[in-house]
């Protein structure tokens, strides 16, 4: 079984320029957590997820001065996410390394993947990054428990 | 244009070798004298141009100098000072286990822990907590903790953090000149002069306490305009309680040991000469025992942390950075480079006492602030070491102060002033020039360094 058998071909997506706030309200119409960001040409620029947010609205040296809690919300992040909302466009808070599958690449393979970078979701594209589709963890999961039930 | 880039930046490092080697043979080095210069400012202009890459311009150096016979391998372990990589091996582990505890917010509160709050005793308090703060833990984790500090605080009254930030990075690098501990720069003079963490409290903390006092009255000129600001808002937007009350402090228990066990080891640090003394054991012993103690303590009692303590709690990439230059540097000395430079020094300036304090204090702060201070100083200690019939010892405060001084006069002169400015722009945007730093940075400089001279020429301590 490989990847192109089972992802989805009607990609959902955003362009790079697209309003954050704009994208957000597309993110929760559509019940998904993460959009793949592409570009005029249909090549791969970049991922716009829930997590991409929360990271841009949050300090980034979060990781790195220990443990403390946020027993308010602080006045920065509120203005922080009006910034976000009012000026911000889906190019400034995309990760640009997006993690992808090639078409090709078999079931096993794209679950790996996925284990070890840690992502939800991986683009499928080909030798140019065009994006030919998607495939989300629950596809591989149910994959699986298809292809252990020896269906093809 | 990328690409461009690069190879103007490799011609310049090629160039710039290439002259330095022939300066070398035309100021007296032997070929290998020569070559051995030539590798260790491979690796000092790697640092420069090629920030990110300097760990592999080190094991590239590293590697040269082995094989083209410079130096062979028992020498080179033995000039990597694989003590002070474990010294500081130890104190990260600590301080990993400290962070986790929530040392924070705990420093967020002892800032705001005063009363009647105002932007006059805000600023002394950042100050203070900054440079007792790098006294204590190495100069980068310091101003992490405090620039987020600063950052928290400033969006809570609505200021610019940017001179606030300064003025933190300011302290910081004169406490790091305060003790053993504050700064790789501390540890590193300490096991090769022999000088103890009772002579650093002695001899250094006081001055160090001096050039504080000065800086912070220096910057509430500087920054009077930024400072009336805050005082304006904390006046409209209230108590500290509030801001407080925003960050928690952490279960107190947990926080209570953690302090306690960071406090005892620093005690034994404190006392190790003493100890050595006691049990007659040789010098440093005790300095780089105690962490490694205290450390697998703390593996013992958090051992389900223990790795990642280990993994993510010690800086590997700047360790092992530190370990490869100091390897470099020792080579110098051994085939005799730095000893030759030390002799010219010295017939250069008569020998004279005050003169070479002053050579190497205002070279190391020059030196300083434009390279690394640890770069700098692992390149100095070797020259340091090969000046004779002179009393080293204010030689060694010299080099302290001017490294740690030196660092604050550009906004690349130090390690904390590169973390600081990035951290700034990645959370606010807003990007200090170089201009605008060298300009508040050299009134600062000199005036300590002077201050730090004269005190070191004239006063009867440093005799």
């Amino acid at each position: 079984m490989k990847v192109s058998d089972i992802m989805v071909v009607k990609v959902k997506s955003v362009l790079p320029d697209t309003p954050a706030g704009e994208a957000l309200e597309f993110l929760s119409k559509e019940k998904i957590s993460g959009l793949p960001v592409i570009d005029k040409d249909n090549k791969l620029v970049g991922m716009f997820t829930e997590k991409d947010v929360l990271k841009y609205i949050l300090p980034g040296y979060l990781d790195k001065v220990g443990s403390f809690v946020y027993e308010d919300n602080p006045r920065a992040i509120r203005n922080k996410v009006k910034e976000l909302l009012k000026e911000r466009k889906v190019s400034d808070i995309m990760r640009e390394q997006v993690i992808v599958a090639a078409p090709d690449a078999s079931l096993s393979e794209v679950a790996r993947i996925m284990l070890t970078g840690n992502a939800r979701r991986l683009p499928v594209v080909d030798k140019n990054r065009k994006v030919m589709g998607i495939i989300a963890r629950e596809d591989v999961v149910k994959a699986f428990i298809r292809f252990s039930q020896g269906e093809n | 244009m990328q690409r461009n880039k690069i190879a103007i930046k490799l011609f310049l490092i090629a160039s710039i070798i290439f002259i330095i080697g022939l300066w070398g043979i035309d100021f007296g080095l032997n070929s290998r004298q020569a070559l051995s210069l030539s590798i260790f400012s491979l690796s000092i202009l790697g640092t420069v141009f090629f920030w990110e890459f300097r760990l592999a311009f080190a094991f590239l150096g590293t590697s040269i100098l082995l094989i083209s016979k410079t130096i062979d391998i028992e020498n080179l372990i033995l000039s990597s000072s694989l003590e002070v990589i474990l010294f500081l091996i130890g104190m990260m582990v600590l301080i990993a286990m400290l962070k986790e505890a929530g040392f924070f917010a705990w420093i967020i509160t002892l800032i705001l822990r005063v009363r009647t709050l105002n932007a006059r005793r805000f600023t002394i308090m950042v100050s203070v907590v900054s440079a007792l703060l790098a006294c204590a833990v190495d100069e980068v984790t310091s101003i992490i903790l405090m620039v987020a500090a600063v950052i928290e605080i400033c969006d809570y009254f609505e200021v610019e953090p940017m001179p606030f930030i300064m003025i933190s990075v300011f302290a910081t690098n004169i406490g790091s000149a305060g003790t053993v501990l504050g700064n790789p720069i501390g540890i590193l003079i300490a096991t090769k002069s022999g000088l103890t963490f009772e002579d650093f409290i002695t001899k250094a903390f006081p001055l160090m306490i001096l050039c504080l006092f000065v800086t912070t009255i220096l910057v509430f000129r500087i920054f009077k305009k930024d400072i009336q600001n805050l005082d304006r808002k904390m006046k409209k937007l209230g108590a500290n309680e509030m801001l407080i009350r925003l960050i928690s402090v952490p279960p107190e228990q947990r926080l209570k040991k953690a302090l306690f066990i960071f406090g005892a080891a620093l005690f034994f640090i404190a006392m190790h000469h003493r100890l050595e003394i006691l049990l007659g054991l040789e010098p440093n012993t005790i300095l780089i025992a105690v962490p490694l103690i205290f450390a697998a303590f703390v593996m013992i009692l958090k051992h389900e942390r223990a790795r990642k303590y280990i993994e993510e709690g010690v800086e590997w990439w700047t360790l092992l950075f530190f370990m490869l230059l100091f390897a470099q540097a020792g080579t110098l000395r051994y085939i005799g480079t730095t000893d030759l430079v030390a002799h010219k020094i010295a017939a250069f300036t008569g020998s004279d006492r005050n003169f070479l304090i002053g050579f190497t204090i205002w070279a190391s702060a020059i030196g300083s602030s434009v390279l690394d201070n640890v770069v700098l100083v692992a390149a100095f200690i070797p020259i340091i070491q090969g000046f004779q019939n002179i009393n080293l010892g204010p030689l060694w405060w010299a080099l302290l102060f001017g490294g740690c001084l030196g660092g604050n006069i550009t906004i690349v002169g130090s390690t904390a002033n590169i973390v600081a400015a990035g951290i700034l722009e990645k959370e606010r945007k807003v990007k200090i020039s170089f201009l605008r730093w060298i300009i508040v940075g050299l009134l600062i400089g000199v005036m300590t360094i002077s201050i730090v001279w004269a005190c070191l020429v004239f006063l009867p301590t440093y005799r």
